[in-house]
């Protein structure tokens, strides 16, 4: 049987959110958390042990890169997928120099998804980056 | 997307009503481009000789193309070439227009070589607008009305494109003079580093969910939390291909996060700002834009209404 993964959102739209989640169930993800911010998310983080954290760079109060940064320091293993519209080279080499797993590019796909979440399952690395 | 533009230019000239531009704009989304139209615009007919093919059609069941053969006044590759060029967006408006006895096709062609000469057009950037491309459109309305912003065009032409993208394919852009937005809804971003820029979305309510409900995918009807992610998203996903953009150009810069205000007037710089009327088949919003996000100022409209 298919390993079912627990996952959390962190994004401060909660159109995001939502259509994130939507894509999640469709790709029949475990568990599916919500945060709205960093801070919620390092929280959540901690709480949840997730398989996975879509994590937002932009948001209010503390941004996604700061977020993915306490988080490594807390657990390196966690996987965490940034996630922004500003898909540029710094934003990707930032991300995954601080340890982030992968980098997608929004608007968040289906596909984009999916091959993520396959590759979680797979345990494959995650150095393949969707720019 | 020509169409749109020069549709309101003949509006704004007085060439046709605003009723004529309407039913036109509508007829031309199902107007098949005829060969005359075509010809003329191409110059390998004038309007006489395309009036005098029509007369003969009238009198024999022959197609447009075979006439101008049989007359001399084509090749018959030439007719080939044409039929390729049938397609030709922009001559749909021309077709409407013409069909409806609007104007004539000589007033039509008159009115855009009036407008190829205001707008000082080379052949080459003429041929680029005639075809829909938005950078070209673009260059042309801020060289015209606001020749000291054309540092806003690459903006404001991957907004326009990101309009047609992911809200309607009806667009059209307008100059406004106007420093001062009174904003039902204001969405704005402002984007930090070597160049700065702060940039905002103003729109009614109507409109307001007209935008989100498209980006959203789904029909809402409150401008609620979801609502305004939506609308902020949009704004958001379209800065960060900017930010995209000018990384690939050598310029790093950053965003800071979306900020919807509601009921609030926006008073920008007038040296260092621009303003833009989008108008959609949704309805009509305004883009505002500043290069010096210190100099604008969101106030809230209640409250100025009782300090009045």
């Amino acid at each position: 049987m298919q390993k079912q993964l627990n996952v959390l959102i962190c994004d401060d739209s909660a159109l995001i959110r939502k259509k994130l989640k939507n894509i999640l169930e469709v790709c029949k993800c475990h568990s599916i958390e919500e945060a709205e911010d960093g801070i919620v998310a390092i929280q959540k983080a901690k709480e949840m042990k997730p398989d996975l954290i879509f994590m937002d760079i932009v948001m209010p109060g503390k941004d996604g890169i700061k977020a993915l940064e306490e988080i490594m320091n807390e657990d390196p293993a966690l996987k965490v997928v940034m996630a922004s519209s500003a898909g540029t080279q710094s934003h990707l080499k930032k991300a995954l120099d601080l340890g982030a797993y992968d980098f997608i590019q929004k608007p968040i796909t289906l596909e984009a998804v999916t091959a993520i979440i396959e590759k979680v399952i797979k345990g494959e690395k995650g150095e393949n980056a969707h720019v | 997307m020509f169409s749109q533009y020069f549709g309101h230019y003949l509006l704004n000239n007085g060439l046709i009503t605003a009723h004529q531009l309407k039913h036109a704009l509508d007829l031309q989304k199902i107007t098949h481009v005829k060969f005359g139209v075509i010809a003329v615009d191409e110059g390998l007919l004038t309007s006489k000789q395309v009036e005098e093919i029509h007369e003969k059609q009238k009198q024999q069941d022959k197609r447009f193309g075979e006439i101008a053969v049989d007359l001399g006044f084509l090749t018959k590759e030439q007719v080939d070439l044409m039929l390729s060029s049938q397609k030709k967006k922009h001559l749909y408006l021309a077709q409407a227009v013409v069909d409806q006895n609007y104007m004539t096709i000589e007033e039509f062609t008159n009115a855009l070589n009036e407008y190829k000469r205001i707008h000082s057009l080379s052949n080459e950037k003429f041929e680029a607008i005639k075809s829909g491309d938005i950078g070209a459109i673009v260059e042309s309305l801020l060289h015209t009305n606001h020749p000291e912003k054309e540092g806003y065009a690459e903006y404001v032409s991957l907004f326009v494109k990101n309009i047609v993208r992911f809200i309607d394919d009806e667009v059209y852009v307008e100059a406004s003079e106007e420093k001062n937005a009174d904003a039902e809804w204001l969405v704005s971003q402002e984007i930090i580093g070597e160049k700065p820029l702060w940039s905002a979305l103003a729109a009614d309510e109507k409109v307001f969910l007209e935008i989100a409900s498209v980006f959203a995918e789904e029909k809402l009807t409150e401008a609620d939390e979801l609502a305004q992610a939506s609308v902020s998203e949009f704004l958001n996903l379209h800065n960060g291909i900017f930010l995209v953009n000018m990384s690939n150009k050598g310029t790093e810069l950053e965003m800071k996060p979306q900020k919807v205000d509601h009921d609030s007037i926006v008073s920008v710089h007038k040296e260092n700002s621009l303003c833009i009327s989008i108008n959609t088949s949704k309805g009509k919003f305004q883009l505002i834009l500043s290069h010096s996000p210190e100099n604008v100022i969101i106030s809230d409209k209640r409250k100025e209404n009782q300090t009045v």
